[in-house]
C-alpha cells in the first residue's frame, strides 16, 4: 500500500458523515503502520485533513487515532507519544452536540499515552498481559504501588470516559458513531483491569505488610463493581455486543486472601 | 457455470501458477466450503519453497479483499487455519509474522443487500486462528499430533 492508498483511507475513516469510521480504513491504516513499520506517514497524513470545521469529523478522527495506537506497529504509540499535544488540541474545538464527549476522549487518550510514556514496559498499544512487567514492578514495592495507583487512576479516567458515552447514547437519533467509541474503550479497560488483577496478585505476595496494601485492594474492589456494571450497560446495546465479545468479569473479585500466608 | 468460465479465463491471463490456481478454487466466491482434499493438496504444497510463497501471496491478497468478497476473507481463513495445523512450519512462521493481518480482522463487518451480519463468520474465525497462533504450546501438539495421524 502507498502513502497515496493511505491518505485515501485516512479521509474516508474521518468522512463527515454522522456513521461509525468504516472499519475497512481504519483496518487499512492500522496494516500500513505495520507493513512500513512507522507510523510517521499515518501522524503527517492525519495532521494535515482540515478537521477543525466539523466536529463529527474530530471526533471519528480521535476514534481512529485510538484504533491505529491500539492495534498498530508499536511505533504507533511513540509516534502518538510524540504528538500528544495535537491529540489534546483536538479536543479544544469549539463545538456543540459532541463537544463534551470530544473533550473528553481526547483527554483520555492523552492520560493514556502520559501513562504509557512514563512507564516503560507497557508498550504496545494495547494493555496485553505480559509476566515480566508484573514481575519487573513487583520486585521494587515502591514502584510496583505506585505504578499500579497510577495504572488504577488511568482505568478510572477509561471507565468515566466510556460511562460519559453511554450516557449521551440515550438522546441521540444515531448513537453507531458513539458506539465506535465505545469498543476502544471497552478493551483497553479490560486489559488495564487485567494488569491491574495481575499485579496486585503479585504484590501481595511480595509484600508481608498487608495493612499498606488495604488501600489498594479496597480501590480494586471498588473498580471491579464499577467496570462490571459497566460492561452489563454496555451488553444491552445490541450493535455492540454483535460487533465484539464483551469480556466476562467475575462477579466477584478476586480476594487477596492475606491471612493464608 | 460462467462465473467459473470467468475465473479459469481469469486464472490463464494473469499467469496464475498451479498452486495459486489450487488457491483460488479453495477461496472461491461461492457457498460451498473448500474440500478436504484440496486443503490437503496445499499443505503438501507448502512444503515447496516457491509454491510456499506463491500460496501465501494469494492467501494475503485473499485476506485483504473488501467486504462484498467476506467469502474469500472467511475461506482464506480456512485455509490458512488448515495450513497452520497440518501445512510445513513456514506457514506458522508466516502467520507469526504477519499476525496483524488475521488479528485486524476480528472486527471485520460486512452487511449483505438484506442487512445480514456477514462479518460474524470472519471475526470468528479470525479470533480461533489468533488464539491458536498466541498459544504456542497448543500448537506444536496440535502439529505433532497431525504428522503422526
Amino acid at each position: 500500500m502507498s502513502a497515496v492508498d493511505l491518505a485515501r483511507s485516512i479521509k474516508k475513516a474521518c468522512s463527515i458523515e454522522e456513521v461509525e469510521p468504516k472499519r475497512k480504513h481504519v483496518r487499512a491504516c492500522i496494516v500500513y503502520t505495520w507493513d512500513h513499520q512507522s507510523a510517521t506517514q499515518f501522524f503527517s497524513i492525519l495532521k494535515s485533513v482540515p478537521l477543525a470545521p466539523s466536529e463529527i469529523q474530530v471526533f471519528k478522527c480521535l476514534i481512529v487515532v485510538h484504533k491505529v495506537v491500539q492495534e498498530g506497529h508499536p511505533t504507533a504509540l511513540r509516534e502518538a507519544i510524540r504528538n500528544t499535544e495535537w491529540i489534546r488540541s483536538l479536543g479544544r474545538v469549539p463545538s456543540n452536540e459532541y463537544g463534551r464527549l470530544i473533550q473528553r476522549y481526547a483527554s483520555c487518550i492523552c492520560e493514556k499515552l502520559m501513562f504509557q510514556a512514563s512507564h516503560r514496559g507497557f508498550d504496545g498499544g494495547m494493555f496485553e498481559y505480559k509476566e515480566y512487567t508484573s514481575l519487573a514492578v513487583v520486585s521494587d514495592p515502591d514502584r510496583g504501588y505506585d505504578t499500579l495507583w497510577s495504572l488504577m487512576d488511568l482505568l478510572e479516567e477509561v471507565m468515566e470516559t466510556c460511562k460519559l458515552m453511554l450516557a449521551s447514547m440515550g438522546r441521540r437519533r444515531k448513537a453507531e458513531l458513539v458506539v465506535a467509541a465505545v469498543v476502544p474503550l471497552v478493551t483497553e479497560s479490560y486489559g488495564i483491569f487485567k494488569f491491574c488483577t495481575a499485579m496486585l496478585r503479585a504484590l501481595t505476595q511480595e509484600i508481608d505488610d498487608h495493612a499498606a496494601l488495604e488501600q489498594l485492594s479496597e480501590r480494586y474492589r471498588m473498580q471491579h463493581r464499577d467496570l462490571f456494571e459497566l460492561y452489563a450497560d454496555c451488553s444491552s446495546i445490541k450493535s455492540l455486543t454483535s460487533l465484539i465479545s464483551l469480556p466476562k468479569l467475575p462477579p466477584e473479585p478476586e480476594s487477596f486472601d492475606m491471612t493464608d500466608k | 457455470m460462467s462465473k467459473q468460465f470467468v475465473r479459469s479465463a481469469k486464472n490463464v491471463v494473469k499467469g496464475y501458477s498451479s498452486a495459486q490456481v489450487l488457491v483460488r478454487n479453495a477461496t472461491a466466491n461461492d457457498s460451498d466450503g473448500p474440500s478436504v482434499d484440496t486443503l490437503d493438496d496445499l499443505a503438501e504444497k507448502t512444503y515447496d519453497s516457491v509454491e510456499f510463497f506463491e500460496i501465501m501471496d494469494m492467501l494475503d491478497k485473499r485476506l485483504n479483499d473488501k467486504g462484498k468478497y467476506w467469502r474469500h476473507v472467511a475461506k482464506s481463513l480456512t485455509v490458512l487455519d488448515y495450513l497452520v495445523r497440518f501445512g510445513s512450519e513456514n506457514c506458522v512462521l508466516w502467520c507469526r509474522e504477519n499476525l496483524y493481518i488475521i488479528k485486524t480482522l476480528q472486527e471485520f463487518r460486512h452487511e449483505d443487500d438484506s442487512g445480514v451480519d456477514q462479518g460474524q463468520i470472519v471475526r470468528v474465525k479470525a479470533k480461533e486462528l489468533t488464539n491458536l497462533l498466541k498459544d504456542e504450546e497448543r500448537l506444536r501438539e496440535e502439529r505433532s499430533l497431525n504428522r503422526r495421524g
